[in-house]
This record gives structure tokens, C-alpha cells and sequence, in this order.
């Protein structure tokens, strides 16, 4: 371990624009760690969230009340028509006032979201209503006709949906559905506009203390995020191939 | 006290900086270059109100830029503002893309290895926070473990973090750090105590106070590109500073624009004080 | 006249379980644009209410009102304008130019029978595709040199230009997989009748295949360029002159009055909709018009 602190300590000295300080440091260190990980947790809450949410949304555009449909299409269009960023802005600065708080020491109010909860709460949101879009397309593909004969079996319509419908939705809608978590992987950085400590970060303040480390800590963090979105690709291209329909689709 | 003893040892301390400089030849290229444009080029703040901020006209206006423009008048040149940022203005002075730069930048030994520092220092301050009066916090330690805003590049926000254990969120602009602040997702707000008694005194913050005792009091300075410190565009830019202490140019502008007077701009006219004036 | 088959070119009339072709409203790759030009125009106005209703539940926390808050955004907003709107459509412009030339060429190395040319393209847009903007941006701004010198000419490259430059590198990898799509979805059928008429592949690809495909890449890519313009507020934590920088310091000019950030993010948001909406809606013309007719 001295070995690489040791080497590293000496390019910083040789070469003073590439001060690799994370790699010998190990308050830096702690930082980078800190970071990746987090952007690990933002990035799997949301993607699971996000999920959720499309598939809540697209049963609920099949409703018969008129109200909930208009209300999910509402939702759909103020969040595919913002940008994301000040979607963030939004979530954290306006709606944060309404939260509820609790107060450990008598004074400071911390609400029960905190910024990262914020984050993950608008980033699903914002990735969900690609997601009902997305889900919707998969549910119409579905016949009627199997609609019909699951319904002439005594099967509610929320156990069609579920038991029917919806494993054959989510295999039909898996291209799509993948390019979409993946863009949300990468839209997770913009947490950083309200002070979420991922990678991002964590590296910027890195930087702006130790200018002689920036190219560095910027390499490293296109790598990192290369690297995590190659890992969900993969994963993704996996499942993919897995839940192929013997005969179907490209 | 401490000021007066901080502010003899920065000029002893320039003072004595020619006699450790290694002698190189002057080949004064910024000076030039900007004599045979007849134009200088200055980085200014422009969301640090009243050093530099905007006018609905879009115009870059403030303390700082009327230093720039005195400048720049002196010089016999014209003027262009550009807008930096604490996290590109020496990057910019480095590259050449400014001539000058007068951004609200903190005197610290690491940037004086990459800018040109010259002295004496035009203005000081320290770090302090803006916290709500309803908590009554007394000392640097009511923040630990606690969370506390600031602004993203600032350098003393890895200082308090260190040193009293507080929890800094830091955000990309002053609006959030302010509304954050509002909105009680913090104790308090660290930032320079000069920004923070201009925002009290605006009448907006009458909840808020500044208690703690002012830390880590750090001169403000200007830079020159590196090459130029100890040529004639470095010992131009001593000599301006120097002038606007003597003649109170400095105080004035204060007043203009409604900053707090400081003790340091008055112990600095008096330690320049032309002995034959009445 | 159109030939009907069921099945390809409209929905399949069998009434067997099978499962109907994946047939979304629209074409998949137009999520953003479909939605955009879904609505009305009213709809716009409609989505500010509740925006501008904010500021009357908020606790007021001082005697600045939102008249007051109102009244100073009105000021700001020819300054906004000229300095701050234009340069995100400036970006946005001059983003996609460059991007979609750089991203044909990609595309066209997609394909190539070379395979050294084909796996460097492949390599240089998946990178491009999977890397998040911000960090594009966050690199391309800070290492970037300001000035170049070429022949003894030193040209400035300002701050926007830069971030032109940083986005133009996703949307490249983003068109070159587009382009690459559109040439993929030409029958082969078509290559194979070219070839036994002694075409060569260079005149097959430019005379034959890609103004076929020209047509067909038109709504996706301007449905990038919506994506695009809408991820120029990026800049701003860069500190590139665009609206939301300008509006930054504009507030910070009128000494941050949290009332300011609903006016002022407010208007930013209804700028952006104003500029992309009739895009959106000449794309889905666009699309209807260039439906593939079999």
C-alpha cells in the first residue's frame, strides 16, 4: 500500500498538474469512497422507484375514473416537458418548504426528506413518467382476445394485470425500458445543482481545495461513471437476452 | 490589533519577497500587449454584490469594477469587463484571457504559486457565519456535527469542517445557500464577513445575526499573470494599491456603495499617511 | 397507392393469441416530442398556475411581496433575453451542427468493411452515449485551452463555445447511432439488388440507401435536438453566460429574496416550452409525413 502512496506522492512532485492526492490521501480518499457510493445508492433507489412508479402509472391510465387518468397524463406531461435540473431546483426548494420536520435539539428543523431524498423522489419521478409511456406501449401489444380469456377465467382485472398482462408487457418494452434506466444513471449527477454529496461532488470539492489534483480527479470520474454505466448496460443486455420471446421481436 | 500586526507583517513580508526572488529578465509582455491594444482586459465578479453584480442593462457594476476602471483610466486604455467565477478566475488570468484580475479572491500561499500576488492587500476578511438569533449561538463549537451552508469553492469551508466538525452542505450559488438557510435546513451560513454585514444591514435578515468572533481574517488580493509580479505591470498594480490607501479612495468607495466602513482601510490610510499632508 | 399488409404496416387483424406487433402511439425514439406537441398550447399557461400560486402559500419571510418579486423579474427580462435565452439557443444550434456532422461520420464508420474503422467508431460512441453530460461538460470546460493558435492566428474560444463543444460530444454518439439505425432498417433486399447492378458500396450508400434514409432520421434527431436544448441549463453550474446564470446574478443583484426564485425560474421554464413546443409539433408532422408507405 506505501508502494502506490509512495509513487503517487512522487508524480504529484515531478509532474504538479497531476496531483493524484486521492490515491496517498486518505481524507480524500474517504471522499471519493463516499461519493461512489453514493451515486451506487442514488442510482439503484431510483431505478427501482422509477419502476414502481411507471408500473403503478400505467395500470392507472387503464382506469375506468376519468380523474385518475387525467390526473396520471398531467403528471406525464409537466415531467417529460422540464428539464430535469430545475425540475431538482423545484422538488428541493419549493416543495421542501411543506415537508414536515422533525427537531433533534429544539431549533433546526430537518425534514424528513432530506436533499438526497429530494433527489431520489424527483430523479424517479422524472424517469417514471418515461416509464408509464414505455409500460403503456408494452400493455397494448397484449391482445384483447387474452385480455378476454383471462377475464372469462374469474381473474379480477388487477390479477390480469399482474398474472397476465404485465409479464408480457415488461418483456415486449425491455429496449426501451433499458435505455431509459441507463439515461437515468447518468441523469443522477445533476443531484449535484442541491448539494448531494455523490461522486460529482465530492470531486469538484476536491478540486476547488487542491487545483493541482483536477485533471486527475476529473479523469477519474469519467472513469467511474463509464465504468457503472457499463456495468448496468451489461446487466440490462443480460436480462434482455433472458427474457427474449422465442420468435419475437428484433 | 491583530489586523495592524497581520497588515506589518504582509508588507514586511513584501518587503522582503524581491530580496528572495530569483532575478529574471522583464520581457513585460501583458504590460505591452496591453499598451499596444490600448485596451485592458479585467475579471470581475458579477454575482458578489457590491464588489461586482449587474444592472437590469446588463452592465457589470460595483466596488471592484470602479478599482478596475481607475485602473484602466490610469493606464490611458480602454476597458472590458468579463464576468468570472471563484473556480475560473485564475485559470483565466493564467491562460491570458484576462489581464487583470480584481474577483473578491482570498491572499492564500497555494494561489500565490499560480497568479501573480501583488500588495499591498486593497481590503480584508474574515470567515463568520449568519445564523438566526433564535438559537443564540455564542461559539465556533455550537457547530459541530451540525449542518451548515456555503458556497461551493469557497476555502474555508474545508477549514471549518476540519476545525469544529460542522457538517457543511455547499451549494453553486448564494440564492440556495440563503433559501436553505430560510427554510431551516441549516444553522447557520459561513461565508465572508463582509457579505454577510452587507446582507444584515439591507434590513432583509433582521432575524439573523453574525455572533462568532471573526476567523481566519484573510486579506483580499488582486493578481497579475505570474510573469508580470516582479515587472512593471506588478509593481504598477503595489503602487495603485498603495495610492488608493493614502488618498482614502479606497474608504470612499466603501461608502458609495454601502459597505460597512472597516477598521482595516483606516489603519491602512493612517499607516500611509503622506507626512506633509494638512 | 400504400399496400395494406397487416401485421407491418397497421395493426393485425387475427384473432389468434398472438401477440400484436410492438406498436407504441409513436415512434419509440420519440418519447420527449410526442409528449411535447401532445397538448395544447393553453396547456403551457395552465402549468404555470400552480407554479405562481406558490409564492401566496409560502410564509412571507419579510415585506418584499410577489408584486414586488413580479415587478423586479419584469425589469430583468430584456437583459435575460439578449444575454441569456440567446446563448442557450445559440448552444443548442451550433451543439447539434457539429454533432450531427461529426455523428454522420460515426455512423458511416459503423458500418464500415474496415474493421479497425468500425470498432473505433463503435468505441468512441458507445463512450460518448453512456458517459453522463454534466461530466462531459465539466471536463471539456475546465481542460479545454481558451485560445488556439493556428498559423500564427490565435483564436479566442469563449466560454459557450466550449460548452458547444462539450454537448456536441453526446449528441455525436447519439446521431451516429441513429444513422446507423436508419441505414440497418433498409431491406437488405435493396444492397443485394445494387450490388448485381455493379453499383460500388460508396455509390450505394450515398445514391441509394441514405436518401432513403434521410427522411426516417429527421423526427429522432430533432427529437435530440429538443433533449438537447433542454440540457443547456447544464452550462450554468459551469458558469457559462445562459439564462440561468444570468438569473443567478440578477437575483443576486436584488439581494436574493427567496420570492425571486419562482418568478425567475419560473420564466426560465416558460421560455424553454415557448422555443421547444413548435418543435415538437413540426416533428410529429414530420413523422406522420415520412411514415414509411410500403
Amino acid at each position: 500500500m506505501d508502494i502506490i502512496a509512495d509513487f503517487f506522492r512522487q508524480i504529484a512532485e515531478d509532474y504538479p498538474r497531476w496531483n493524484f492526492i486521492w490515491m496517498y490521501e486518505p481524507l480524500q480518499q474517504g471522499k471519493i469512497l463516499s461519493g461512489i457510493w453514493m451515486t451506487i445508492k442514488l442510482s439503484f433507489y431510483c431505478l427501482i422507484l422509477s419502476v414502481v412508479i411507471g408500473i403503478v402509472g400505467a395500470f392507472a391510465q387503464g382506469s375506468k375514473n376519468v380523474i385518475i387518468r387525467s390526473l396520471v397524463q398531467g403528471y406525464i406531461q409537466f415531467f417529460r416537458n422540464t428539464p430535469p435540473y430545475v425540475q431538482l431546483l423545484f422538488f428541493y426548494f419549493a416543495l421542501g418548504q411543506f415537508t414536515p420536520t422533525y427537531s433533534p435539539d429544539g431549533w433546526l428543523e430537518i425534514p424528513i426528506i432530506s436533499n438526497v431524498g429530494w433527489a431520489i423522489i424527483s430523479l424517479s419521478f422524472f424517469a417514471g413518467a418515461f416509464n408509464v409511456e414505455i409500460f403503456r406501449a408494452g400493455i397494448e401489444a397484449v391482445a384483447d382476445s387474452t385480455k378476454e380469456a383471462a377475464e372469462s377465467l374469474g381473474f379480477s382485472r388487477f390479477q390480469t394485470f399482474r398474472y397476465v398482462v404485465f409479464p408480457l408487457a415488461i418483456r415486449v418494452s425491455l429496449p426501451s425500458l433499458n435505455n431509459n434506466l441507463i439515461n437515468l444513471m447518468k441523469t443522477t449527477t445533476q443531484a449535484y445543482g442541491i448539494a448531494v454529496p455523490e461522486l460529482l461532488y465530492q470531486s469538484v470539492t476536491i478540486w476547488n481545495d487542491y487545483p493541482s489534483a483536477q485533471y486527475p480527479t476529473m479523469l477519474l470520474v469519467f472513469v467511474v461513471y463509464i465504468l457503472l454505466v457499463g456495468v448496468l448496460v451489461m446487466s440490462m443486455n443480460r436480462w434482455e437476452r433472458k427474457l427474449r420471446i422465442p420468435g419475437y421481436g428484433h | 490589533m491583530i489586523k495592524k500586526i497581520l497588515a506589518g507583517a504582509v508588507a514586511a513580508s513584501f518587503a522582503m519577497a524581491p530580496m528572495v526572488a530569483t532575478a529574471e529578465q522583464c520581457s513585460n509582455d501583458t504590460w505591452n500587449k496591453v499598451m499596444s491594444r490600448g485596451k485592458l482586459v479585467v475579471g470581475v465578479k458579477a454575482d458578489y454584490k457590491p464588489w461586482g453584480f449587474r444592472n437590469t442593462d446588463g452592465e457589470i457594476i460595483g466596488m471592484e469594477i470602479d478599482m478596475a476602471k481607475n485602473v484602466a483610466d490610469t493606464m490611458g486604455v480602454d476597458i472590458e469587463l468579463v464576468a468570472v467565477q471563484s473556480s475560473n478566475r485564475m485559470q483565466f488570468l493564467e491562460q491570458g484571457k484576462i489581464d487583470l484580475m480584481i474577483a473578491t479572491m482570498s491572499d492564500r500561499k497555494d494561489r500565490r504559486e499560480i497568479v501573480g500576488i501583488v500588495g499591498p492587500n486593497y481590503y480584508t476578511s474574515g470567515t463568520n457565519v449568519m445564523s438566526p438569533k433564535a438559537l443564540g449561538l455564542t461559539s465556533w463549537e455550537d457547530l459541530r456535527g451540525k449542518p451548515v451552508c456555503g458556497k461551493q469553492g469557497a476555502f474555508y469551508n474545508q477549514i471549518v469542517e476540519q476545525r469544529y466538525g460542522a457538517q457543511i452542505i455547499a451549494f453553486t450559488g448564494n440564492a440556495e445557500a440563503k433559501q436553505a438557510l430560510r427554510d431551516k435546513k441549516c444553522i447557520a451560513w459561513v461565508y465572508d464577513d463582509s457579505s454577510i454585514g452587507s446582507d444584515l444591514s439591507s434590513g432583509e435578515w433582521d432575524d439573523f445575526e453574525m455572533p462568532l468572533n471573526s476567523e481566519d481574517d484573510n486579506p483580499w488580493a488582486l493578481a497579475v499573470p505570474k510573469a508580470e509580479q516582479n515587472c512593471v505591470f506588478g509593481r504598477f498594480m503595489s503602487g495603485m494599491q498603495y495610492q488608493w490607501h493614502q488618498d482614502g479612495t479606497l474608504a470612499e468607495l466603501e461608502k458609495k456603495w454601502g459597505i460597512k466602513p472597516t477598521k482595516y482601510l483606516q489603519d491602512k490610510q493612517a499607516q500611509y499617511n503622506d507626512w506633509l499632508a494638512e | 397507392m400504400a399496400t395494406r399488409i397487416p401485421g407491418i404496416s397497421e395493426l393485425s387483424t387475427t384473432d389468434l393469441p398472438v401477440l400484436k406487433p410492438f406498436l407504441p402511439r409513436s415512434s419509440p425514439q420519440l418519447h420527449t416530442s410526442a409528449w411535447l406537441a401532445g397538448f395544447s398550447p393553453w396547456t403551457g399557461l395552465l402549468l404555470f398556475l400552480p407554479l405562481m400560486l406558490w409564492p401566496f402559500a409560502s410564509h412571507a419571510a419579510g415585506n418584499y411581496t410577489i408584486i414586488d418579486a413580479f415587478g423586479t423579474l419584469w425589469h430583468w427580462i430584456p437583459f435575460l433575453l439578449k444575454s441569456g435565452f440567446l446563448f442557450n439557443v445559440i448552444i443548442s444550434l451550433f451543439a447539434m451542427l457539429i454533432g450531427t456532422a461529426a455523428g454522420i461520420v460515426l455512423g458511416l464508420g459503423q458500418i464500415s468493411k474496415i474493421s479497425v474503422t468500425r470498432k473505433i467508431s463503435w468505441f468512441i460512441t458507445q463512450l460518448f452515449r453512456n458517459s453522463p453530460w454534466l461530466v462531459l461538460l465539466f471536463i471539456v470546460l475546465l481542460a479545454f485551452p481558451f485560445e488556439i493558435t493556428v498559423f500564427g492566428v490565435i483564436i479566442m474560444i469563449p466560454d459557450w463555445m466550449k460548452a458547444v463543444i462539450g454537448l456536441s460530444l453526446p449528441i455525436m454518439a447519439n446521431i451516429s447511432e441513429i444513422v446507423r439505425g436508419a441505414i440497418m432498417s433498409v431491406p437488405t433486399a435493396q444492397w443485394e439488388a445494387a450490388e448485381s447492378l455493379a453499383f460500388s458500396r460508396q455509390q450505394i450508400l450515398w445514391r441509394i440507401i441514405l436518401p432513403q434514409c434521410f427522411k426516417r432520421m429527421i423526427p429522432p434527431w430533432m427529437n435530440w435536438y429538443a433533449i438537447l436544448t433542454m440540457a443547456t441549463p447544464l452550462c450554468s453550474l459551469l458558469g457559462v453566460e445562459e439564462i440561468i446564470t444570468l438569473s443567478r446574478q440578477a437575483m443576486e443583484a436584488e439581494n436574493n429574496h427567496p420570492e425571486l426564485l419562482v418568478p425567475f425560474y419560473s420564466f426560465a421554464l416558460g421560455l424553454f416550452f415557448i422555443y421547444c413546443y413548435p418543435i415538437a409539433r413540426m416533428t410529429m408532422y414530420l413523422e406522420r409525413r415520412y411514415a414509411v408507405k410500403i
